[in-house]
């Protein structure tokens, strides 16, 4: 009898209830998308501004009073100013590992090339060694991931293990400038290696346009610029792109000379200083710095971000609210006569209360799952639009099956469930304050 | 109309109903109305009351008191023993749904619903629904053939037998009836008499409100009504009812 009674509120005030329904479904749709873009949002926005380069910086020591001029390393070959290349392992141990989403080593040397015949004149290159799709320790990263708006025609470079031959990737300008397209050969030698049997026989797979200095540069894997340079094992540069919490008062803090818990405190939250720091402790002779202005850029832009998709949220759940009030209360108006002759026959005001707030429960469970799909879908579509601007396309695409997180179906059900309750309230309190009697006379 | 076999009880001694001094009134627009005045009388167990008074005398009132869907404004009212005023709303409800059935002048049936889920309606709200007693229901009234019908698919007359149906469903001892036959024909109001007079027979204490001089006959008693105001007739005992196809 339950059953048939919701069944015939449902049938009969079609029209009130899709009002309702739809109401609670809009809201729900916010909130789902909302929540759904604000959960993947992070990464997204982290991925996107990570265009503008890795919000941490390590260089070795003695390089943080390096004297560079025009990018170009003066300081003498010796393994001091190097870090070395078999202790970026210990990145994947710090704490925070796995905020760490990329990690860049590069390792400049000043190399000649030689074009056509060897009697050619050798060419000065600035030959920069880099991880183009390197595991870590299960990490696969490498320069193109860190800079993703560098556009590559052909292909990254490989390592052939034993073999005289070595492919490498040209700079734009440089490329034009000694005449090379992708396939061709040349000779590239660093400092330590002399031009004699076709050593340093490199191969362009392919050209790099940069619109920076890396498009003079010739790109190889970081292995051949080590053997130029005759230093196996070192890097010069290090480029992080980690996760970071925005940075407060408290990021800015002098660990050392925080105490005890406010020290572990500091350690354990994930702001770009706290990381530069474990990292500084994990690898020996490292200089870990972030680089500022992206990484504040990306704090602001995500608490004001998730500031407004909250402010949405609770306003399309309010208005949802009072459409369900409305909704309800000309429904109920309509069922006076009902009401009065169901407490008539002895029916308690609990169980008219129970009637009413299961028809609107139901009606929000079904709403809210519905609200839910399409939510979910809206956020796949907006990040797409969102984040698909620029040169950034590539990282652009949520799939829906990445913004369908089954955690939100049971909050976004849950909150349909409080607002629809909510607002139905005031409707079935009128209702059950409602004198029985009178509604039969008002009839009679 | 078939005739139930013959139980006459005979009408208890005690009072089922108690009224003392209970009066009813209504604020309305800064004025108090008041519907019903110190109203004393009783209603013995198995007794057939006809209240008569002209409109806005305050039988509507009376009746609403009487079924405990409005309480006193002052007085006692006493149902089965029991102190109105003494019952939460909760225990009046429950008190409601097992002694008391009503019957209105407008029928006052669900009109979405067919003749047999109304009478089931009462059911579920006093315990729970059984459909083969709500068809024997619907059989002793004469719808036998009619129970999947929707209200507006049967006379005035049918739809007033559904709601007799559904007031005797639960089986309670009081029957109230605000002018059941307010808005039938002859015929059909010859047969809610009849089926009024057997419930009596059965037992039942009726209290029914009524216009018509005919059916205020078929009473053992008349209490009427005027500015809220009772005059109460002395029980006319010698007075039969017959019953007849
Ligand atoms: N809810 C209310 N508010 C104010 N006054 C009311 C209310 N209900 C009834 N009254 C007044 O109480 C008086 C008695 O009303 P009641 O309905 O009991 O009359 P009645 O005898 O049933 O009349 P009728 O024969 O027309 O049905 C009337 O004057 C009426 O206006
Ligand atoms: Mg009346």
């Amino acid at each position: 009898m339950f059953l048939r009674l919701l069944y015939e509120s449902f049938r009969r005030q079609r029209r009130r209830k899709l009002l309702a329904g739809v109401a609670i479904l809009l809201g729900t749709t916010a909130v789902t998308a909302m929540l759904a873009l604000a959960t993947t949002i992070g990464d997204r926005i982290h991925q996107e501004l990570a265009v503008y380069g890795a919000n941490i910086v390590v260089t070795p020591v003695a390089d943080s009073l390096d004297v560079k001029v025009g990018g170009v390393n003066l300081k003498p070959a010796n393994g001091g100013a190097y870090l070395h290349e078999s202790d970026l392992i210990k990145l994947r141990g710090i704490f925070w590992a796995n905020n760490i989403t990329g990690v860049s080593p590069e390792l400049r040397v000043d190399s000649v090339a030689i074009v056509g015949n060897m009697n050619s004149a050798p060419i000065p290159v600035k030959e920069r060694g880099l991880w183009f799709d390197h595991d870590l320790g299960g990490l696969r990263t490498g320069a193109p991931q860190l800079h993703p708006w560098w556009k590559l025609t052909g292909q990254w470079p490989q390592l052939f293990k034993g073999s005289d031959t070595f492919q490498v990737v040209l700079g734009a300008s440089l490329a034009k400038r000694l005449n090379l397209k992708v396939g061709d050969g040349f000779i590239l030698n660093g400092p330590t290696q002399q031009a004699v049997d076709g050593h340093g026989q490199a191969s362009a797979v392919g050209i790099v346009s940069t619109g920076d200095d890396t498009d003079n540069e010739v790109l190889v894997p970081l292995q051949i610029a080590q053997g130029g340079l005759g230093a196996d094992n070192a890097v010069s540069r290090v480029e992080i792109s980690a996760r970071t919490k925005p940075e407060d008062a408290f990021a800015r803090s002098d660990p050392d000379k925080l105490t005890g818990k406010k020290h572990d405190l500091w350690y354990c939250s994930p702001y770009a200083n706290s990381i530069a720091y474990q990292i500084r402790e994990a690898i020996p002779g490292a200089n870990a710095e972030q680089v500022r202005q992206v990484e504040q850029s990306e704090g602001t832009v995500l608490s004001r971000i998730s500031g407004l998709m909250w402010l949405i949220s609770a306003a399309a759940l309010l208005a949802a609210g009072f459409a369900v009030s409305a909704a309800m209360a000309t429904a109920i108006l309509e069922r006076r006569a009902e009401i009065g002759l169901m407490r008539s026959l002895g029916a308690s005001r609990s169980a008219i209360a129970l009637l009413f707030y299961s028809e609107t429960g139901l009606l929000a469970v079904f709403a809210g799952a519905c609200g839910y799909l399409i939510g979910s879908s809206l956020a796949a579509w907006l990040g797409a639009k969102i984040f698909a601007t620029g040169t950034a396309t590539t990282f652009a695409s949520i799939h829906i099956a990445t913004v369908l997180n089954p955690v939100l179906l049971p909050i976004v059900v849950g909150l349909a469930l409080i607002v629809a309750i909510a607002g139905s309230t005031p409707a079935i309190r009128q209702a059950l304050r409602m004198d029985p009697s009178s509604i039969l006379r008002a009839d009679a | 109309m078939r005739v139930l076999e013959e139980t006459l009880s005979t009408p208890g001694t005690e009072s089922v109903i108690s009224l003392n001094a209970v009066t009813r009134e209504y604020a309305s627009h800064g004025n108090v109305v008041r519907a019903l005045d110190s109203a004393t009388f009783a209603i013995n167990s198995g007794e057939w009351v006809a209240i008569t008074g002209p409109s806005g005398s305050g039988k509507s009132t009376l009746v609403n008191m009487l079924g405990c869907l409005d309480r006193p404004t002052s007085g006692t009212l006493k149902i089965d023993g029991t102190d109105v005023a003494s019952m939460s709303a909760t225990e009046l409800d429950r008190f409601r749904a097992d002694k008391i059935g009503f019957i209105f002048q407008q029928f006052h049936l669900i009109p979405y619903l067919s003749a047999i889920e109304n009478v089931m309606l009462a059911q579920y709200f006093h315990s729970m629904t059984d459909e083969s007693e709500a068809r024997v229901a619907l059989e002793k009234v004469g719808l036998g053939a009619r129970i999947s019908h929707l209200p507006s698919e049967l006379s005035g007359g049918e739809q007033q037998r559904v709601c007799i149906a559904r007031a005797l469903i639960n089986n309670p001892p009081i029957l109230l009836a605000d002018e059941p036959t307010g808005n039938l024909d002859a015929a059909n109001q010859k047969i809610v008499a009849n089926l009024l007079g057997e419930l009596h027979r059965y037992g039942h204490t009726i209290v029914m409100v009524t216009h018509d001089p005919e059916m205020a006959a078929l009473a053992q008693r008349k209490i009427a009504l005027s500015h809220g105001k009772v005059f109460c007739h002395p029980t006319s005992s010698s007075r039969m009812i017959r019953l007849q196809r």
